[in-house]
């Protein structure tokens, strides 16, 4: 008898499509809330986005009690504060984030201060600290990457001890993520293949890694396809709204598929040079995806080369013979990375990103090894090993 | 009210859970007197860290305390204080199932047996450390279900007080 064992969860209602923002009012009613604050940063607001949800309240009955669209690209303690006392002062009963994944994660960190009615927010760090639901939290994600809709994490640092504060609830979940296309439409083209491979990189390391199950599998399959076709589509002609809609969904269904099958060393290691470089998560996970996979190949080629189908289509999977699909699937992934090259500079190597010295290479493994994800990445990885990925990341 | 029906259960599993974090938590200790490589991934720890590793809701557990530059120290089943690092089986049964060798350490995180908490970068030291213990200490056929994958090395002769013990334990477990 076969000894398996997995949990799946996703409690987070999808609220996908045409017109989707317009169900805003009604989802907030169900909850019993009808003051919702909206929590965004200056870009988006920039952008207009924050207009297309305005809109959407505009004959509902219900108003947008206030914006507070001042979100740092990194989340921190003040911030997370300031938006607290923003949200008590105007007496507002929910919470809507609007953005990336800094926006969200402060949101969360919002929401556990006003329902709590705490001030200090490191009394709530760590894992299962907190015991009751939330207010009423909805997401609106503008990139189509992080998947922190779907995740039950949230990371807001604390500047003045220098320390990143990790906080881990089934309470943080959303109540509500909402896919509009009209939210990803204007997203620059570099920006949505960094997000994209973000997302491909999630579903990637879900399946293939040591805590995949049934369940997730099947999102993260899901997801593979879609991106697979849809950022060409995107790249090819950013304002097709069919094609961005078909992003931002295989992004939370990756988001699914990770948050309940974990993912792997590309990014123990992406997290490591984007800490120690400073670069963008997915510009990190888009550069060193082949390498790992070819690391993980050996040992796991056939899980690698089931996912050829969905990278590259039936065609190319049955003219492949079986022992090759997984070599395959990892060359699919190289010329889809030599086309971002092409068209928005994604760097492919460590070089190119000209952001990193090559003697930086062994504190990076070293890094990466204390790593959480690490640890569920399908083969073991010792400092030589990591290091050894790095070079060829080279 | 109705009384729940007394089940039977294993009842070698909780005194052999018992033994074994006793056994861990001296092998630890010992190994991290000895052996580079577990002291290479000690060092960098706070001083004075405390690592708990328990079964919910209370025990059986083992404590350790970073002593020295490079130490471990056992200092039982109760932490004298809140410990930095704990490292909590949900279930008696799943830390039977590892302790027994039937499930790896980094299967037992896969299949959310285990909680962690505290800083993710200790625990992930503290839990090379157990895996490299392991592999100094367990029969290579025995280790290699313990662990993602068995490392290439020579075993050095005189290894650990409690290496003997710790084997004869998994040995007989094995072979039921
Ligand atoms: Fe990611």
């Amino acid at each position: 008898m076969s000894k398996s064992y997995y949990e799946f969860f996703c409690p987070v209602k999808v609220v996908a499509g045409s017109a989707a923002l317009e169900h805003i009012p009604y989802e907030l009613n169900t909850l019993s809330a009808s003051r919702p604050l909206i929590v965004t940063d200056k870009g988006v607001r920039g952008a207009g986005l924050i207009d297309h949800v305005l809109a959407a309240f505009a004959e509902s009955g219900m108003d947008v009690i206030d914006i507070y669209d001042d979100v740092p690209p990194d989340s921190s303690l003040k911030v997370v504060k300031d938006i607290a006392r923003v949200y008590r002062e105007k007496q507002c009963d929910s919470i809507i984030a609007v953005g990336g994944g800094s926006v969200i994660d402060t949101s969360k960190g919002v929401n556990i201060l006003v329902s709590e009615n705490g001030n200090d927010l490191s009394e709530f760090s760590g894992v299962g600290v907190l015991k009751k639901p939330l207010k009423p939290f909805f997401v609106i994600p503008t990139t189509a990457g992080t998947g922190s809709e779907v995740t039950m994490v949230a990371v807001i640092s604390d500047p003045d001890k220098g320390v990143k504060m990790p906080f881990t609830s089934y309470f943080l979940l959303p109540n509500v993520a909402i896919l509009d296309a009209r939210m990803t439409l204007t997203l620059p083209p570099h920006i949505t293949a960094m997000t994209a491979m973000d997302a491909m990189t999630h579903a990637i390391e879900a399946y293939t890694g040591m805590a995949k199950n049934p369940i997730s599998d099947a999102y993260a399959t899901s997801a593979i396809r879609k991106i697979a076709e849809n950022l060409p589509r995107v790249l090819n002609k950013p304002d097709d709204a069919d094609a961005r809609l078909e992003l931002a969904q295989a992004s939370t269904m990756a988001g699914i598929a990770f948050s309940n099958s974990m993912v792997g060393l590309v990014h123990s290691l992406g997290h490591s040079l984007g800490a120690l470089c400073h670069l963008p998560h997915g510009l990190c996970m888009n550069l060193f995806l082949p390498y790992v996979l070819e690391y993980n190949l050996p040992e796991r080629g056939d899980v690698i080369g089931e996912l050829l189908l969905y990278l590259a289509g039936a065609d190319v999977y049955a003219h492949t013979p079986a022992h090759e699909r997984g070599k395959k699937a990892v060359q699919v992934i190289r010329d889809m990375r030599d086309e971002l090259n092409h068209r928005c500079k994604l760097p492919r190597t460590l070089s190119e990103t000209g952001k990193i010295t090559r003697d930086q290479l062994p504190k990076l493994a070293q890094m990466a090894l204390d790593d959480g994800s690490i640890i569920f990445n399908p083969v073991e990885v010792d400092l030589d090993d990591a290091l050894a990925v790095l070079n060829r990341a080279w | 009210m109705m009384q729940a029906k007394r089940v039977r259960v294993n009842p070698f599993k909780r005194p052999y859970v018992v033994l074994m974090m006793e056994v861990i938590g001296r092998s630890l200790e010992a190994a991290s007197q000895v052996d580079e490589r577990i002291q290479n991934e000690v060092r960098p720890l706070p001083d004075g860290l405390m690592f708990e590793m328990k079964v919910m809701p209370d025990g059986p557990a083992l404590v350790l305390q970073k002593t020295g530059a490079t130490g471990l120290k056992y200092l039982g089943r109760r932490p004298p204080r809140k410990p930095d690092v704990v490292m909590k089986f949900k279930h008696v049964t799943h830390a039977f199932l590892v302790f027994s060798f039937q499930e790896a350490t980094a299967r037992a995180f896969a299949n959310d047996r285990i909680l962690l908490d505290g800083e993710i970068a200790y625990a992930m030291k503290l839990v090379r450390c157990l895996n490299r213990m392991e592999s100094l200490i367990l029969p290579k056929i025995i280790a290699e279900r313990a662990l993602k994958r068995y490392p290439n090395l020579s075993l050095p002769e005189k290894m650990l007080g409690g290496a003997r013990i710790y084997t004869q334990v998994a040995k007989n477990l094995i072979r039921g």
